[in-house]
């Protein structure tokens, strides 16, 4: 059918710009409740000891130098750790599970498996923290069915594996539903394919399942690892006196007894520049992994 | 512009895409490239059309009020109540600078914290000529270091900070502050201390006995120097987390508010509650009207009415709160007239000290000490 040129060249034009204007109501809200925000932040971290009410003037570093005391710095180690240490328990415990849901169980059975494991994250986080107070500590839960058994006592409350335990079991839900979708699309031919030539199991589990599932992985990481650096409840209520991390500290520097938003601000925006990072390097490293399958 | 984005007003969409434009380029962009311009949390005073003068809005504390206070209220003075809960000062005054001080006509500030409000000038003056009731105060509240001669509000509630412990565990009962570092070797993560600075620091003051308010920096240290080498000892830094603990015999000591410790005492009979020596700090929340109430007027009648004896006692006796109205306590109970943990004796109160605000240099010192201590 012919068309003619004028109506021609308006439906280029327009088709030209629809996927930008596409991406507006998404881009304008990214913006003002993201980049502004943030950008916001770094303006704030400039500021030093602004008080509310006072002039947003940035005019030195002096905030950030507060972050290089040797006791702050400890703290901001001690956040990376713990996050690291959840994010591999995290990863050690749900591949198994993520596998067996998505290649080993029914596929009746699959939804309600999934379900079961989102079913903890309907509760609040703090709800669940004081749950294991009461099953982690000497006299609780935990312990006392240990006794009954004659097995020796687990004295880990207000220590640090009760943090790591309390964060893995509240971030473990969102690894496991990662993983097993990226395992679900995993082509099964390829494992057969392997196994018809003589690989042993172990082969093709490291050279052709998990290369597969990397993206999964990495995705799976950064969600673990970026949620538990943010977690301030579980180092909070299951920790010991030495439990201060980065989030806390960055909690109380705004509503804490002596708030100082500016020391606060550079907390955050050396935190996001941390977290940034770590994407850069995943999006760079990671994707370069899956291609070389 | 910032307060404006914050206005509880209702908008319609195009005012807001308008605001919401101007606003990403009025103090996003440009002043970010120019380094200057707008004020952090500004707070705009004045009437706001929110509210009806029917109508009462409270900001306060959850357990300071109750259906039933609300409805005694209404059918004295036909007003209708409303509110709205935090959890922390902090939090309350990141709120009003938020722009949030135009729709209360009352807040709940602890005492220590008036002097912060009063700075920020977030509070209007009390005229005198409109309350009714001061009298009935107990001397101590009329001459508070916070807020001398009830020049910005009536207190509402008070108590002490202490240790409640388990008696079947420490059956010989402990004394002073000092009981905590002589046994610690016996205490080890068996005790819990407030995730409180001023608190935590102020326990080790006042076992040097020093004061709660101390800004003389040597003191401070000192006090510092004590608590290291308590922490190693101490389960955490909690100000809730050891309720389940102690109740099961596995923490035996924890710090806390005697407003904590009433209905935990109440429940379990093994605990007890004591005002170490040589002393330890007093708190009070206090009714205060923002400079930007809506309701002026409500907010007066709120306080008249509960500066009444009568109605005092009948809510510290309901929300098992302490009243420091001293003609309200003939009227409690003889039980709760003789609860020492809400009301303690005269020389229990003459060694606690009420909690003021510091100066900005001191606050950093404690803010810098409990940094240190908690990492």
């Amino acid at each position: 059918m012919p068309s003619s040129p004028i109506s021609n060249s308006s439906q280029s034009w327009f088709q030209r710009l629809e996927p930008f204007l596409m991406l507006v109501p998404a881009g304008l809200w990214l913006f003002l409740l993201l980049i502004l925000p943030t950008l916001l932040i770094f303006q704030l971290s400039l500021v030093p000891g602004i008080k509310p009410g006072d002039l947003v003037n940035p005019s030195s570093l002096e905030n950030y130098f507060k972050i290089f005391e040797p006791s702050v710095l400890w703290i901001i180690l001690r956040s990376i750790g713990i996050s690291i240490v959840t994010t591999l328990l995290c990863l050690i415990l749900g591949f198994p599970v993520a596998y067996w849901i998505a290649l080993l169980a029914p596929k009746r059975w699959q939804n309600l498996l999934l379900l079961a494991f989102v079913l903890p994250l309907w509760t609040s986080s703090l709800l669940r923290a004081y749950a294991w107070i009461s099953i982690l500590r000497p006299t609780g839960v935990l312990n006392t069915i240990l006794m009954t058994l004659h097995l020796p006592t687990l004295d880990v409350m207000n220590q640090l594996p009760a943090v790591l335990i309390g964060m893995t079991y509240s971030f473990l839900p969102y690894m496991v539903l990662i993983l097993y979708s990226s395992l679900e699309k995993l082509d099964r031919r390829l494992l057969e394919a392997a196994a018809d030539l003589g690989a042993p199991p172990k082969d093709v589990f490291m050279n052709v399942t998990v290369p597969q599932a990397l993206p999964g992985i990495a995705a799976g990481v950064l969600l673990v690892f970026i949620n538990a650096i943010g977690d301030f409840i579980n180092p909070e209520l299951l920790g010991g006196p030495s439990s201060m991390t980065a989030a806390r500290l960055l909690y109380g520097k705004f509503l804490g007894a002596s708030p100082d938003w500016g020391m606060g601000s550079a907390l955050s925006a050396l935190l996001i520049m941390l977290v940034t990072l770590a994407i850069v390097c995943l999006i760079k490293y990671g994707d370069k992994n899956a291609r070389s399958i | 512009m910032d307060s404006e984005l914050f206005s509880p007003k209702p908008r319609s969409r195009r005012q807001l895409l308008k605001m919401a434009t101007s606003g990403a380029f009025g103090l996003g962009l440009s002043q970010i490239l120019s380094g200057c311009g707008w004020r952090l949390g500004n707070v705009r005073s004045g009437q706001s059309n929110t509210s009806s003068p029917n109508e009462l809005f409270l900001y306060t504390w959850a357990q300071y009020v109750d259906d039933e206070l609300f409805k005694d209220f209404r059918d004295v003075t036909g007003l209708r109540t409303i509110r709205e809960l935090f959890d922390s000062n902090e939090k309350m005054m990141a709120a009003l600078q938020a722009g949030k001080g135009q729709e209360f006509s009352v807040l709940y500030p602890s005492e220590y914290f008036i002097p912060k409000l009063v700075k920020a000038d977030l509070l209007a003056e009390l005229d005198h000529d409109r309350v009714q009731g001061l009298d009935n105060l107990m001397p101590q509240f009329r001459q508070s270091m916070a807020d001398l001669d009830n020049h910005y509000g009536v207190p509402f509630s008070w108590g002490t900070t202490g240790l409640i412990y388990n008696r079947e565990k420490i059956p010989e009962g402990i004394e002073d502050w000092d009981y905590l570092w002589r046994n610690k070797q016996k205490l080890t993560r068996k005790m819990t201390l407030l995730d409180d600075s001023r608190e935590v620091l102020g326990c080790a003051l006042k076992s040097l006995n020093y004061s709660v308010n101390e800004t003389n920096p040597d003191r401070i240290k000192k006090a510092y120097e004590k608590l290291i080498t308590l922490k190693p000892h101490i389960a955490s830094f909690t100000t809730d987390g050891w309720r389940t603990q102690l109740a099961a015999g596995d923490l035996w000591i924890a710090m806390g508010y005697s407003s904590d410790a009433i209905g935990l005492l109440k429940e379990n009979p093994k605990l007890r509650y004591i005002v170490p020596k040589p002393g330890a700090s007093r708190w009070s929340d206090w009714i205060v009207i923002p400079k930007s109430a809506p309701n002026p007027n409500a907010a007066y009648q709120w306080i008249n009415y509960l500066l009444k004896p009568d109605v005092a006692a009948n809510v510290s006796q309901r929300l098992a709160v302490t009243t420091p109205n001293a003609n309200a306590i003939p009227l409690l109970t003889q039980e709760l007239q003789r609860n020492t943990v809400s009301y303690p004796t005269a020389d229990v109160m003459a060694r606690c000290e009420s909690m003021t605000a510091l100066t900005d240099e001191a606050e950093k010192l404690y803010d810098k000490y409990w940094t240190q201590l908690t990492s």
